[in-house]
C-alpha cells in the first residue's frame, strides 16, 4: 500500500461521505422533532434527479444544488402532511414516500440518463497547485465539501443555541409540553421537516452534481437508510454525524482498496465490511441509546384538544 | 375512526401510485428494498403500460416486433446499444413496426410486458435483458406462433433462439491498446459482479495486454451493483490510487467510471455502447460496443419470408455485430496500427484469445496446452488469469 492509496482512502471518504453527512444532518433534525423519516431514500432520489435535470437544462450547477435542496424540502413536506396533518403512522408513511421517490425520480431523470453535465467546480487549495496531478486531484474539493463542516456547526448552533432549536427539541421530547409552553408542534414539525429535507437535498446534490456527475436510476444505493442508521450512531448529535459519515464511507473506500491491492479475501465478504461495521457500532452503542433518543420519536401527536 | 380510515385510503392511493410509477423504472440494486408492496396491496390496474399508445393503423404492418430492455434506453451503455440495434430493423425494413418497452427490470414485469406486446399483435419478441431469458422461454411455450429472440442467452426451443456479439476478441484488442498505453504497467477493470462473462472479459483484456507488455498487471474490483454510480466512482478512485493508469469496466453504464478516470488523468477504455467516448475527451483510448442492427435485420427478414430457424447466433466484430470506437487523441499511430494488426490476426483465426496453456492465479492449469476455451464454458468461468490482481469468488 502506497502513500497515494492511503491518502486516497481519506479523500474518497471525504468525497463520498459528504453526501452522507448532509443527509444524516437532515435526518437528525427530522428526528429531533420526533419524526422518523424512512422515506429519506426517496427524498434523495427525487432531489438528486431534480438537481441533475436543472443543472443539465441551465448549465449552472449551483442552480442545480439550490433546486435539489428546495425539492428535498418540499418532498419532506409530503411526509409532513401524512404524519403531522393526517396523523399517519410514521414508518408506513415513510416507506410509502420511499416508493413514491423511486418512481418519481425515475420519471424526472428519464431524459437525463447518460447525459454529461458540468459538475460543481473543484477548487485547488492555494499553495498546493504544484503537486503531481494524481495527488492534487485528491484534495481538489468542491464548495459543498468545504461547506460541510460549517454547515454541521450551524445545525448544532440552530438546534442547541437558538429558540427555534429549543422548540424543535421540545416537540421531539414531548409535544404536549411544547404546546403548553405556547409553541405550535405542527408548525415546528413542518419547519423541521423542510429544513431536514433541504439538507437531504444538498446531500443528493453533492452525490450527483459534484461526485458521480451523471444520473442513473436508483443510484442512491441505500444511502438514505445508511443515514438513518448514522443518526442513531451519532446519538442525534450533529457533530458526531461527521465521524459517522466519514467512518462509513472510509470503510467503503478501505474495502475497495483491499480489493484493489489483491488481498485474497472474497470480494463478497469485503463488500459487507461497511455494513457489518455499522451493525457493530449500533450494537456497541445501543445500550445507552435510550438516553439520547428524542422521547416521543415516532409517536403520533394527536393534538391537545 | 373516520380519520384513520381516510388515512388508510390516502396511503393505499399513494402505494398504488408509487407502484404504477415504479413499474416504469428499472430494478433496484439487489441489496435494497426487499419490501414489495405488491404482495399486500391488491392492485386493480395492470402495473405495466405499453411503451407506446395503440394507434389505429390504416395499413397493417408486415410484422410487429416487441422489444424490451431492462434499463433506460439512453444510458450510453448496454441498453442504448440494444435499443439502437432494434431501431435499425425498422430503418432497414420499412413495413416492420416496433413496440419497445424500456425499464422492465423484473421477471414478472417482463412476462406481463411480453404478453401485452403479443396481445397487441407482436409476432416476434426481442428480449435484451440477461434475466429475461427464462420468462421469454416460458412464454415461447405458451405462444408457439410467436418467435422469441434473446440477447446473450443459451436456451433454445422450437420458437426460441438467441443472438449476441462476441466480446472476448474485442476485449483482447482493447487489452493490446491498454498494454501499450500504460506507463505504470497497471490496468484496472471495474466489474459489477464476479460473473462468468465479466471474468472472461477481464481475462481476455489481460491476455491482450500481456501479449504486448509482459509486465502488465490487471486489477479487477467489484462494485456489487450494475448501477451504483457513487461506488463506481469510489472504485475507480481506489484503482487509480493504487497506481492504475488505464481503466475499463463491465457495468451497465460506463458514464461515471469514465468521467472519474478522466478527471483523475487516467486513460479509459469503454464497453457496451460507442457513446461512452463523450465522457473522456482527453484520455480516451478506445472502446467497443454492440452494433447488432444488421444481425437483427437479417433475423427479421428470415421471419418475414418464413425461413426463420432457431439458431445459437454469435457474431463477431468483423461481422458487424460489434464495433470499435475511434481512438482517442493521445493514442500514437504505432499503437493504432498494432491494434489493427491484432484485429486482423484475430479475424483470420491466427490468434485465438483463450488458447492453452492458461494458468489461473494459483498456477493451476485452467486451459490445457492445445486446448481452446469454448463459448459455453466462458459463461461459467470462475478464475482469473495468472498475473491478475483481485479475487474472483
Amino acid at each position: 500500500m502506497t502513500l497515494l492509496s492511503i491518502l486516497g482512502v481519506l479523500s474518497s471518504a471525504i468525497f463520498s461521505g459528504t453526501s452522507l453527512l448532509y443527509t444524516t444532518l437532515g435526518e437528525i433534525i427530522d428526528q429531533r422533532a420526533g419524526i422518523v423519516n424512512l422515506g429519506l431514500e426517496g427524498v434523495l432520489l427525487i432531489s438528486g434527479a431534480t438537481g441533475i435535470a436543472v443543472t443539465s437544462l441551465t448549465g449552472n450547477p449551483y442552480l442545480g444544488v439550490l433546486s435539489a435542496a428546495l425539492v428535498g424540502g418540499a418532498t419532506n413536506l409530503i411526509l409532513g402532511f401524512l404524519v403531522v396533518t393526517r396523523r399517519g403512522n410514521q414508518l408506513a408513511s415513510g416507506l410509502a414516500l420511499m416508493f413514491f421517490g423511486f418512481g418519481a425520480s425515475a420519471l424526472i431523470g428519464k431524459s437525463f440518463v447518460g447525459l454529461k453535465i458540468n459538475g460543481l467546480p473543484r477548487l485547488t487549495i492555494p499553495g498546493f497547485g504544484n503537486l503531481p496531478p494524481r495527488y492534487l486531484s485528491l484534495i481538489q474539493f468542491d464548495t459543498l465539501i468545504y461547506l460541510a463542516i460549517p454547515c454541521t456547526l450551524l445545525i448544532w448552533w440552530l438546534l442547541f443555541r437558538t429558540r427555534w432549536g429549543l422548540g424543535v427539541r421540545a416537540v421531539g421530547e414531548n409535544a404536549d409540553t411544547a404546546f403548553a409552553s405556547g409553541r405550535s408542534p405542527h408548525l415546528i414539525k413542518y419547519q423541521a421537516l423542510f429544513v431536514g429535507g433541504m439538507l437531504a437535498g444538498l446531500g443528493a446534490a453533492h452525490l450527483t452534481i459534484a461526485y458521480t456527475l451523471n444520473w442513473t436510476e436508483y443510484m442512491m444505493g441505500g444511502r438514505g437508510f445508511i443515514a438513518v442508521a448514522l443518526v442513531i450512531f451519532s446519538k442525534w448529535h450533529p457533530i458526531r454525524a461527521i465521524v459517522g459519515a466519514l467512518l462509513f464511507s472510509g470503510a467503503v473506500a478501505f474495502q475497495l482498496l483491499l480489493q484493489a491491492s489483491g488481498v485474497q479475501i472474497s470480494p463478497f465478504l469485503l463488500d459487507t465490511i461497511p455494513y457489518l461495521l455499522t451493525i457493530l457500532v449500533l450494537i456497541v452503542w445501543g445500550g445507552s441509546r435510550k438516553h439520547s433518543a428524542p422521547a416521543s420519536l415516532g409517536r403520533v401527536y394527536m393534538g391537545t384538544e | 375512526m373516520m380519520k384513520k380510515k381516510m388515512l388508510y385510503t390516502v396511503l393505499s392511493v399513494l402505494m398504488a401510485l408509487s407502484l404504477l410509477l415504479a413499474a416504469c423504472a428499472p430494478a433496484a440494486t439487489p441489496t435494497e428494498a426487499p419490501a414489495e408492496p405488491a404482495v399486500e396491496e391488491p392492485v386493480v390496474e395492470e402495473p405495466v403500460e405499453p411503451a407506446e399508445p395503440e394507434e389505429p393503423m390504416e395499413e397493417g404492418p408486415c410484422l410487429i416486433i416487441g422489444a424490451l430492455h431492462g434499463g433506460p434506453i439512453n444510458d450510453a451503455g448496454y441498453n442504448q446499444a440494444m435499443h439502437e440495434s432494434v431501431a435499425a430493423i425498422a430503418e432497414n425494413i420499412e413495413c416492420v413496426e416496433i413496440i419497445e418497452a424500456e425499464n422492465v427490470p423484473e421477471e414478472a414485469g417482463a412476462t406481463a410486458t411480453m404478453e401485452n406486446m403479443i396481445s397487441e399483435g407482436a409476432g416476434m419478441i426481442i428480449a435484451t435483458a440477461f434475466n429475461h431469458q427464462y420468462p421469454a422461454l416460458e412464454l415461447a411455450g405458451k405462444y408457439p406462433d410467436v418467435i422469441f429472440e434473446h440477447a446473450g442467452g443459451w436456451e433454445m426451443s422450437g420458437n426460441f433462439a438467441n443472438f449476441f456479439g462476441e466480446p472476448p476478441d474485442a476485449w483482447y484488442m482493447m487489452g493490446v491498446a491498454a498494454g501499450r498505453m500504460t506507463e505504470t504497467n497497471k490496468l484496472g477493470f471495474v466489474a459489477a459482479f464476479p460473473l462468468g462473462w465479466s471474468l472472461t472479459f477481464a481475462n481476455a483484456f489481460h491476455l491482450g495486454a500481456v501479449s504486448v507488455n509482459p509486465d502488465v498487471e490487471t486489477t479487477v474490483s467489484f462494485t456489487f451493483s450494475w448501477g451504483d454510480s457513487a461506488k463506481e466512482a469510489d472504485t475507480t478512485n481506489a484503482l487509480i490510487n493504487q497506481g492504475v493508469d488505464v481503466i475499463t469496466m463491465h457495468v451497465d453504464s460506463p458514464a461515471t467510471i469514465i468521467s472519474t478516470a478522466e478527471s483523475r488523468g487516467a486513460y479509459s477504455i469503454g464497453f457496451q455502447s460507442l457513446h461512452a467516448q463523450q465522457f473522456a475527451p482527453e484520455y480516451w483510448i478506445s472502446g467497443t460496443g454492440y452494433t447488432l442492427g444488421g444481425t437483427l435485420t437479417w433475423l427479421t427478414s428470415t421471419v418475414l419470408d418464413g425461413t426463420w430457424e432457431p439458431i445459437f447466433l454469435r457474431c463477431s466484430l468483423w461481422d458487424g455485430c460489434m464495433a470499435m470506437a475511434p481512438f482517442g487523441p493521445k493514442v500514437p499511430q504505432e499503437v493504432q496500427d498494432e491494434v489493427m494488426a491484432v484485429s486482423a490476426a484475430l479475424e483470420s483465426g491466427e490468434t485465438v484469445v483463450f488458447t492453452g496453456p492458461i494458468l489461473d492465479q494459483e498456477g493451476n492449469v485452467v486451459v490445457a496446452e492445445g486446448d481452446v476455451l469454448t463459448d459455453d464454458v466462458m459463461s461459467s468461468v470462475d478464475w482469473l488469469v495468472q498475473g491478475m490482481v483481485g479475487s474472483p469468488k
